[in-house]
């Protein structure tokens, strides 16, 4: 029998045809079926911190087509809830955290109505200083945040990590060249297009509200926010139809809207559909975090490293959200590299400003960009290739990283490969041609990285439900996210391939926490991995079933046969075979379940929280990247020529959604690099538009050159690993490396906008020389 | 003040009472529930309200519906349906250029608009042409793909 795979074929997506036509439903959408939804409104404070003196709703309440104001005095259940902590308020209870405190909810007949309602609400405020320097809020004498956090008591750190390996202080003094500096990153927002919505919808019959809404995971936003409404997690019906775009955003700040509508609709006894307007989104929901971190480097004159040191300190905003941002600035503190010293040790601090949340790459994109810009400053003082200074100390098989981990290459360490791979297409070893207009100089840079998959928490695993069918077909029921990625076609390809019945047999249920079970949230670059090997063991067991129930048919010993096309046969005898649907039936009259349970967990994490020494992933992810710019000296404005990518993913699934998740990831780290920043003004919101908060558009980039590598990794399915978040995080070392070689100017922080690049151009004192002018002028010395 | 207007809408003639300051995509969305018209910021920016006027991509976030008189207004629907995708479409589909899908209607429709006035544009060209359309998931790769490959399909 042929052996035709569909894994790595890049098979069409079944969402794709909708999507392109405009047929394809998502939240807002689905409300437009729904003609007698309430609308929900919320009212927010014009203060990032303040106190709540009063409250007057009766002018609100006395408006004709508005059916319930709320305040915190009104709810049915815990006035808090979030993902990790349930300690953001459902309503601002006497004191505003940050601008994105509700004060107020109004339903109404429609949204005019519900905004003139929300306009007539009365609040007096005391004003109180925003606390927004995350290094005063560490100081002991500093007022709070929370004065009583379910996490976090007497302090206003979220939360901390170090990782220490060997001896530090020893190794740097021993070291022949010490680099410090201190490095900033900025908030960047998601800018999904699709803004947050939700409707709910009570269940007069069952009790059950049904929040029809965005997120990561049914089961997330079901566990989070049941507390709030009162109600067990068995009784919150959460379904994700397809979401417009996330990248970590709508993992928790769609809860939001959803706390809203589902309070509104259990108060009313109707559905409720709330969605935030652009401008909203914007100020309200979270970011990714601002750091500032202060690191040193050590290195001996060989250009070996020796030693890293680093403190971070991560601006966590006014709610825990999603926070392993310490844990990972930390344990990524060595970056690809061999280091055996470390010390890195981070904290999250709160401030009176929007919350940070996951945000595609959950810190390493902050991580990155410190430690390879930091290994450009290294090759610069030794006078050596960048790339030669990487292949010297990245890590290979057997090498551990500053977490203690060994690398293994079984598990797909295809590093080294990824760094060849952009030298050679970008021409690495050859001189880059300059500009014959005098104003530009043209430079060249390029960075690695690593990414593990999955949350690297003890509890992270997998489970779907399958449900084989009479006619040779399979439900596949498995909470994974479809946001955009592929995510529904990627699992449909594994079961199909596990199961061995044609890909059109299969339909993948995705997304509502009353039909699958626990599958952990689609983030983490996990979802290929964890649900796809929950769907190979699943299958695996019902294919074990009927080719016994089929072994009995043909008289044959079952571990003779296998399934391909939906046929059953004999693997030294392919002529002995019989449908699959015959097994099925055997099966079926003989009382073997047609149903099972298909899990997976990856191998336990051994780890030592003192020294943070642990095994956190089961497989990384590699990838370089190179890129060249052309910077205007008389401007600062700069281009980017080429960007040139590789990324090893153990085994692309369908490669074209895999280079598409490598081009998008790799714009929002060209964005981050060259434009985009969230801007606060005594904490309030500055870019709450797209006119104000730019991001990428087609005329900012250049063509986007993708290289797939595949270094199998023996635990992931047919050897994937994840590649949802990697593409994000090579991108701004990259550009800040390139014009460091393109104007002789290095960059400690983000973004580079070219407005910086102008001012650093004023600021220098000797003139501003390309790496070629520097080698002809080092010629000329000698 | 309500007032009634007259328009075309995906060929059909339709007649609607509207208030003055209602704007089309409101209109196309809650009048005639049309949900492939797709708001992303209503402020103008984004490009994912994109509708044809007359066969030129607007934003139908900025177009206030009485002043549409008489004039012909092509969304999503109009272009194609289930069975009879529209070639740009079909590119789009074959070369991978759809992920969250959000902003792809309003990139289609600026795309026809681009191609039926310049049947063989260059990527530079095609770039110019898109970059009122934010998307925020492919890096606008594979949609310049769809693109040229529509454009060698449509007009070999
Ligand atoms: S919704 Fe009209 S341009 Fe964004
Ligand atoms: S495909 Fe998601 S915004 Fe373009």
């Amino acid at each position: 029998m042929k052996r035709d795979t569909v894994i790595g074929s890049s098979l069409i997506r079944p969402d794709a045809l909708a999507k392109v036509q405009g047929r394809a439903p998502y939240v807002a959408d689905i409300k437009l079926e729904k003609r007698d939804c309430l609308i929900g409104r919320a009212l927010f404070p014009p203060y990032a911190h303040a106190k709540i003196l009063s409250i007057n709703t009766s002018r609100a309440e006395a408006l004709s087509g508005v059916e319930v104001v709320m305040t915190a005095k009104d709810l049915p259940g815990l006035n808090g809830y979030g993902a990790a902590a349930l300690d953001k308020p459902v309503l601002a209870d006497k004191i505003v955290r940050y601008q994105g405190d509700p004060v107020a909810f109004v339903a109404a007949c429609d949204k005019k109505t519900a905004d003139k309602a929300v306009a007539l609400i009365e609040v007096k405020y005391e004003p109180l200083f925003p606390q927004t320097d995350p290094k005063e809020n560490l100081k002991p004498e500093t007022p709070l945040i929370h004065e009583d956090h379910p996490m976090s008591k007497g302090t206003n750190i979220s939360s901390s990590w170090r990782v220490e390996r060997g001896n530090v202080i020893a190794a740097l003094s021993r070291s022949d060249i010490v680099l410090e500096n201190d490095f900033e990153t900025q908030i960047v927002d998601h800018a999904y297009l699709e803004t947050d919505s939700c409707i709910a919808e009570p269940d007069p019959v069952t009790g059950i509200l049904h929040l029809i809404t965005q997120g990561h995971s049914a089961q997330l936003n079901c566990r989070s926010l049941a507390a709030a409404f009162g109600l067990p997690h068995s009784k919150v019906h959460v379904t994700i139809p397809i979401v417009g775009g996330s990248f970590g955003g709508k993992e928790d700040s769609n809860l939001e809207v959803s706390v809203m509508a589902g309070v509104l609709a259990l108060k009313t006894g109707k559905s409720v559909f709330c969605e935030y307007t652009r401008e909203e989104s914007f100020r309200n929901t979270g970011k990714r975090h601002a750091t500032h971190s202060h690191r040193k480097l050590g290195a001996t004159k060989e250009g070996i490293l020796t030693a890293v040191a680093a403190d971070i300190t991560v601006n966590k905003g006014a709610y825990r959200s999603i926070d392993p941002i310490p844990q990972r600035m930390t344990m990524y503190g060595g970056g690809v590299y061999r280091v055996p010293n470390a010390l890195v040790e981070a904290r999250s601090v709160f401030t009176n400003q929007v919350y940070g949340c996951a945000c595609r790459g959950l810190g390493v994109p902050q991580a990155m960009f410190i430690i390879e810009s930091q290994m450009d400053d290294l090759a610069r003082r030794l006078n050596m290739d960048p790339v030669e200074l990487r292949l010297k100390n990245i890590l290979r098989d057997g090498d551990t990283m500053i977490t203690g981990q060994a690398i293994k290459k079984s598990q797909g360490l295809g590093l080294e490969k990824c760094i060849q791979a952009v030298c050679e297409r970008i021409g690495w070893d050859k001189p880059l041609e300059q500009s014959d207009d005098p104003s530009i100089r043209r430079g060249r840079g390029i960075a690695t990285i690593m990414y593990g998959t999955g949350t690297g928490y003890p509890t992270d695993g997998a489970h779907c439900f399958l449900n084989l069918q009479m006619d040779g077909s399979l439900m596949v029921g498995i909470a994974t996210a479809e946001l955009g990625q592929g995510g529904i076609i990627a699992m449909t390809q594994i079961a199909s391939e596990a199961m061995g019945i044609p890909y059109n047999m299969v339909s993948v249920n995705y997304s509502d926490n009353h039909s699958s079970p626990e599958a952990g949230a689609t983030v983490a670059s996990r979802s290929t991995v964890f649900h796809g090997n929950a769907i190979i063991n699943g299958c695996n067991i019902l294919k074990d079933r009927m080719l016994c129930c089929a072994g009995q048919i043909l008289g044959e010993d079952p571990r003779d046969l296998d399934i391909r096309e939906g046929i059953v046969y004999t693997r030294q005898n392919k002529e002995r075979s019989i449908p699959l649907t015959e097994a099925i039936k055997f099966a079926f009259s003989s009382q073997v379940p047609l149903t099972t349970t298909g899990s997976w967990y990856p191998p336990l994490n051994h780890l030592d929280p003192i020294m943070g020494q642990d095994t956190r992933m089961h497989t990384y992810t590699y990838g370089a990247q190179a890129v060249e710019i052309s910077v205007d000296i008389g401007t600062g404005i700069y281009t980017l020529d080429r960007c040139v990518s590789a990324f090893d993913v153990g085994k692309a699934i369908n490669p074209m959604c895999v280079e598409g998740q490598i081009e998008g990831g790799v714009t929002q780290g060209i964005g981050y690099a060259m434009m985009e920043k969230f801007e606060l003004r005594n904490a309030m919101a500055v870019t709450d538009t797209y006119h104000t908060y730019l991001i990428p558009t087609s005329m900012d980039l250049p063509k986007l050159e993708t290289i797939l590598v595949e270094e199998p990794n023996e635990l992931g399915p047919f050897g994937a690993k994840g590649i949802g978040e990697p593409p994000v995080t090579a991108a701004a070392p990259a550009i800040r490396n390139a014009l460091f070689d393109a104007i002789d100017i290095p960059f400690y922080s983000l973004p580079i906008t070219p407005i910086d690049v102008l001012d650093a151009i004023k600021k220098k004192k000797s003139p501003v020389v390309n790496r070629q002018e520097r080698a002809a002028t080092k010629n000329l010395e000698k | 003040m309500a007032r009634p207007v007259q328009f075309f809408l995906n060929d059909r003639l339709e007649t609607v009472e509207v208030d003055e300051n209602e704007i089309l995509i409101d209109t196309i969305r809650e009048r005639f529930r049309l949900c492939g018209t797709k708001e992303g910021c209503r402020t103008g920016d984004c490009g994912t309200c994109t509708v044809l006027l007359d066969g030129r991509a607007v934003r139908s976030c900025l177009i206030l519906t009485c002043a549409v008189e008489g004039k012909h207004i092509t969304t999503i629907e109009g272009l194609g349906n289930a069975t009879n995708v529209h070639p740009i479409q079909q590119a789009f589909v074959d070369v991978g250029a759809v992920q969250c899908g959000f902003c792809i209607p309003g990139m289609v429709l600026t795309a026809k608009s681009l191609l039926d006035e310049n049947h063989h544009p260059t990527e530079h060209e095609i770039r110019i042409a898109l970059s009122g359309n934010l998307c925020r998931c492919t890096g606008y790769e594979k949609i310049i793909q769809a693109v040229q490959l529509a454009s060698q399909r449509m007009y070999p």
